[in-house]
């Protein structure tokens, strides 16, 4: 018998061993633009591994949805330490999932439009959605949603699909928060103006919008920061609207069943530091989750700046958003 | 020997049942005829054991091969056409029917050699078989036969539609095998074939 | 004595069927278990209200009608650049034609849907020509137009080719009895046309319906809005955004049950496609032709070529400022080449896995007797097309639970996917030369004792060689422009080529993303180069045997 289980005590015990001397290990689940070569993924690591004395992993997966999804089928068995890349969008499924630890940190020095309460997760970018524009092809574009939606037909626009794309769903929970119960009357009135309604933000972009099928693309209000600061052109500039803009923040969280806590915990502060947010700006065209002073690339300073920022609790959307997207299918179907 | 006994067949339920009794002795030629669809294809197949019969038995030397699979039958075809692979060239068709994974060695090599110039081929080994001649063709395919040395050797109208010089050819290394012993079962309707190769006449 | 040689190595007949049937099984197992872990982990849906809502109703319709019309387009489409292509066999530059009309099944959508826009789009050249030739035409890409045209873009290719195949294998006795009668019009179809194309065409039918009806991100970037709505994005929806299980379960059920009852008529009749029926080319015989024939051909082959080629000189157009930057230094490379090694380590054993599956699939079949056993490798022909990946990819993910710490587990289990899902393609063009060998071949080779390796070897190889490099290209490209499945199961640290892309379009870096597309589009395009370019067994055999001939002429 014994000799039978010793094959067996032996290969469980090697990597053991072999983990022995290693450092810990953090493991942690996102998706892709933020760990690309040029996101701010690999910077991230270098600094984090400086002084943790660990080596951080990445696992790209394609989308917060696709995040989700992957720490359900593993449940209590995944090797998670954390997962960064969800939003306000996928925190109410994720709350759900019941696998998320609260951070207990205290989160004092955020510099977000709205204030932040939440238990178990960490904001550590934000942006509004707006539209961006081709200032080439639309030098006077529409000053507010209202405008946006009494202009003529001939006005075409980009959007995305809100079944499918996060900031699809953001469209409609801003139109949701302008408009309330009018909501699907104005989605009818826009419905002549919109060209496509594309799967994921990239396919409209890349294959409608930079093609120049449509001068105005629902996008983010940071979209142009990219565009001046590495493409070197003023092009393309997101359009300001009167009734303010609806709001996304990107949030990590601890996974319950992480064996290394501290560690996990260790990283979601050094989330909320600069050698973790100054990469954010640029890198993931983003607002950095804390005020990074004379660190912030001077880009931003001409973005327009909204008179509002909408934003709805996710446990809220949650409740509603099927009765909305349903609300904007017949709208958009009659 | 060779005894088919009271072997049944039919090709489906509903269709004529063909019974076979035949003995054929070693060394003899047993020319079947009978026109068309008179089942003589149909008996070649089943001893050869491309068909299954509904009952009865076929030995030879006292043992049953008809349990026996295709391969495993002391049984070598010829038939009217049809007989080579037509990707492979003419030494590769000959070669796969000494060893049936090409693997040869030189004696047989040199066999099959040997064979095509006696056959009047020589050289022809690296052709494909759709640049021969129907003529060529059946040379070929009975050298096979013949080098496989088997002790029956089934003629399906190996003969019909070829010239009478390659005939004579084929006649000569057929007369020869039999002198060798070989067991043979000719289905033929050509009369001059008959007289020429068969030792007994049997009508279906 | 033949007798006395050893049994051929793997010459038992469980060789021929078990593997098919183990893989055959697999496969349903691992739909079983993502349906299954769906359903269980079901929310509160209802499902009769679910089905009887309109919204499901008008999403059914819509999915069959615009794949109806697909078929429809596509194969009409198809016909005549077969009979084109049939009728001028030695044009040069034909096999360019040839490796064009393989291509466009292969390309990763976002590059193929960006090249059509540029194109048909509002901006497009084409719009561009119409503009100035026909003012106030009307044409718009976007919404059911847009959708057919990519459809005919993606479909009508793989249509053509595989009909010309039909075309050519028409038996040279019956073509020189055509050509003695004179036959011409009406008749030369019924009697030799006819034939040849009917018993691939519902099969083929089944496949483009298949393809259009699980279409997805076409449908969503060119049809204009949530009016053009298909099943598979409902699921798609149900399951990553809504994270209602039981409602992607039910409707990916709905799916199979439409594509596989489809798939089932197709099967049980015994009209499967044979995607190469590997008969020998029958020598031309020359037709009656008349002249408008000719020049009608002419210009329906010449018009369909600049159809497939604009969209991809506009690729090419678009991506080269990338590919050839004029000052920098060329950076990009630094990303594209590793990320193309890592595509290839992936995309070459898939490729090879779903050649090597098809074969065994096919031997099973072949090999399987009784109604239910005979089930099981068809279905491996199929599951792939109608089972979302999604669902297939949940169930092996449960199946192996993998530890993607470690990424040759992880990229292992892609290649796996990748290589499952290439399986209906590889199949379809491996089938017809599979059964090609005739049954005097076969009693033949059963007399001489030509069995297990020793058959695969010297019967199926020399006749498989060419349809195997052409499935093993399918097979190759379509797992290296896959983004679905490596998103889905995350790729550890570094990207592979389509990850490559979507992590630039992430990024606002649309030129470096174009230039990917491109190169993508070029590594395509020498997978298929390098893989036709195998040649036919007979003619790598000495003496003058090239030329193809059917029959000897005095036979």
């Amino acid at each position: 018998m014994f000799f039978r289980l010793l094959p067996v005590a032996v290969m469980t015990a090697l990597p053991l061993l072999a983990g022995a001397d290693t450092q810990p290990e953090l493991n942690v689940y996102t998706h892709p633009s933020f760990a690309a070569e040029w996101g701010p993924g690999p910077a991230v690591k270098e600094a984090f591994e400086a002084h943790c004395e660990c080596t951080l992993n990445y696992t790209v997966l394609d989308s917060g949805g696709a995040i989700l999804q992957r720490l359900r089928l593993e449940g209590e068995s995944t090797p998670a330490d954390v997962v960064l890349g969800l939003d306000t969008g996928t925190m109410a499924s994720a709350r759900q999932i019941g696998l998320l630890d609260h951070h207990e940190r205290k989160l004092d020095d955020l510099a977000l439009p709205i204030k932040w309460k939440d238990d178990t997760f960490v904001p550590y970018d934000w942006g509004y959605f707006a539209f961006v524009y081709d200032t080439e092809r639309l030098p006077e574009p529409p000053r507010s949603l209202e405008a946006l939606i009494a202009a003529p037909d001939d006005l075409k626009i980009i959007l995305q699909d809100p079944r499918t794309s996060t900031p699809g769903l953001g469209f409609l929970l801003w139109m949701h928060s302008v408009y309330g119960e009018q909501a699907p009357d104005k989605w009818q009135q826009l419905s002549g103006k919109i060209l496509a309604t594309t799967q994921s933000w990239s396919d409209g972009y890349f294959s409608l919008f930079m093609n120049g099928e449509a001068p105005m693309i629902l996008s983010y209000s940071t979209s142009p920061a990219y565009h001046m600061a590495v493409d070197k052109t003023d092009r393309y500039q997101a359009a300001r609207f009167e009734e303010g803009h609806y709001l996304q923040v990107e949030v990590a969280a601890l996974v319950k069943t992480s064996d290394n806590k501290p560690l996990a915990r260790s990283f979601l502060d050094f989330m909320l530091t600069r050698d973790f947010q100054r990469h954010i700006p640029l890198k993931n065209v983003m607002y950095p989750a804390i005020d990074l002073g004379s660190e912030m690339p001077e880009v931003f300073d001409r973005l327009i700046e909204p008179s509002q920022a909408l934003y709805l609790d996710p446990a809220d959307v949650s409740g509603i958003r099927r009765r909305l997207v349903n609300d904007w299918l017949d709208a958009l179907t009659r | 020997m060779l005894e088919i006994n009271q072997l049944c067949f039919r090709y489906a339920p509903n269709e004529t049942q063909w019974r076979f009794n035949i003995t054929v002795p070693k060394g003899q030629c047993l020319a079947i005829q009978g026109p068309s669809g008179s089942g003589k294809s149909t008996l070649l197949s089943l001893i050869a054991g491309f068909l299954s019969p509904d009952e009865g038995q076929i030995f030879w030397d006292q043992h049953p091969i008809h349990t026996l699979y295709p391969w495993q039958r002391p049984v070598t075809s010829v038939f009217q056409e049809h007989n080579l692979f037509e990707h492979l060239d003419v030494f590769s068709n000959i070669g796969l029917g000494i060893h049936p994974g090409l693997k040869l060695t030189p004696s047989q090599r040199k066999a099959i050699d040997s064979g095509l110039e006696r056959t009047g081929l020589a050289g022809f080994g690296a052709r494909m078989p759709g640049e021969l001649s129907g003529g060529q063709r059946q040379r070929v395919a009975l050298l096979r036969a013949l080098l496989r040395q088997q002790p029956i050797l089934l003629l399906d109208e190996p003969m019909t539609g070829l010239d009478p010089e390659t005939r004579a050819i084929l006649y000569d290394m057929v007369l020869e095998e039999k002198q060798r012993g070989v067991t043979m079962l000719l289905a033929s309707h050509d009369n001059e074939e008959r007289r020429t190769l068969a030792d007994i006449q049997w009508n279906l | 004595m033949a007798n006395e040689v050893q049994a051929p190595p793997f010459s038992h007949p469980r060789w021929q069927l078990w593997p098919g049937l183990v893989i055959g099984s697999g496969l349903l197992l691992l739909a079983g278990l993502g349906l299954g872990s769906l359903l269980q982990a079901s929310g509160a849906s209802d499902a009769g209200r679910l089905l009887a809502g309109s919204y499901f109703q008008n999403v059914i319709r819509f999915t069959l009608w615009q794949a109806f019309l697909s078929v429809i387009l596509s194969l009409g489409i198809a016909l005549p650049v077969a009979f084109a292509l049939n009728r001028f066999r030695a044009f040069p530059g034909r096999a360019l034609v040839l490796r064009l009309l393989e291509l466009s099944l292969v390309l990763p959508t976002i590059v193929a849907v960006s090249g059509l826009i540029a194109v048909f789009g509002r901006q497009g050249w084409f719009t561009a020509l119409l503009d100035a030739g026909l003012p106030g035409h009307g044409w718009n890409l976007y919404g059911l137009n847009g959708i057919l045209l990519a459809h005919v873009f993606f479909n009508a290719p793989l249509a053509a080719r595989i009909l010309l195949q039909a075309l050519e294998t028409v038996p040279a006795p019956r073509l020189r009895v055509a050509s003695q009668l004179g036959l011409h019009g009406w008749w030369l179809w019924r009697a030799v046309h006819w034939p040849a194309l009917k018993p691939v065409l519902p099969g083929l039918a089944a496949l483009v319906f298949t393809l259009c009806f699980t279409s997805f991100a076409i449908i969503m970037t060119l049809g204009g809005g949530p009016r053009t709505t298909t099943l598979e994005v409902a699921i798609y929806q149900a399951l990553r955004f809504e994270f209602d299980f039981t409602q992607a379960a039910l409707f990916a059920l709905c799916q199979l049950a439409i594509c596989g009852s489809l798939w089932f008529l197709v099967f049980r009749k015994r009209l499967d496609t044979a995607f190469m029926p590997n008969r020998q080319l029958s020598q031309p015989a020359s037709l009656v032709r008349g002249k408008w024939f000719g020049v009608a051909c002419g210009l329906v082959l010449a018009a369909f070529i600049v159809f497939l080629m604009t969209p991809l000189v506009a690729i090419a157009v678009r991506g080269l400022p990338a590919l050839i930057p004029m000052n920098e230094p060329i950076a990009l490379y630094h990303q594209l080449l590793p990320a193309t090694a890592r595509s290839l380590l992936i995309a070459v054993p898939a490729g090879v896995g779903a050649v090597a599956v098809a074969l065994l699939t096919l031997a099973a079949a072949n090999r399987a007797s009784g109604r239910w056993l005979a089930v099981i490798p068809a279905m491996t022909g199929y599951l792939p097309l109608i089972v979302p990946p999604l669902v297939l990819g949940t169930g092996l993910f449960i199946f192996l639970k993998p530890q993607l710490g470690n990424p040759m587990q992880g990229w292992s289990l892609v290649a796996l996917i990748n290589g499952l899902m290439a399986v209906p393609f590889t199949l379809q063009v491996l089938r017809g030369p599979v059964s090609s060998l005739d049954s005097a071949s076969k009693n033949q080779a059963d007399q001489l004792g030509v069995l297990g390796w020793y058959r695969w070897r010297w019967l199926y190889w020399p006749i498989l060689r060419r349809p195997i490099a052409l499935a093993l290209a399918y097979g190759i490209a379509l797992s290296l422009g896959d983004f679905g499945v490596i998103a889905l199961f995350g790729s550890p640290g570094q990207p592979t080529l389509p990850v490559l892309l979507y992590q630039q379009l992430g990024s606002y870096r649309m030129t470096e993303a174009a230039g990917t597309g491109l190169w993508l589009l070029l590594v395509l395009i020498s997978i298929f180069a390098s893989l036709s370019g195998v040649s036919s067994p007979s003619s790598g055999k000495g003496s003058g045997a090239i030329k193809p001939v059917p029959e000897p002429d005095h036979a």
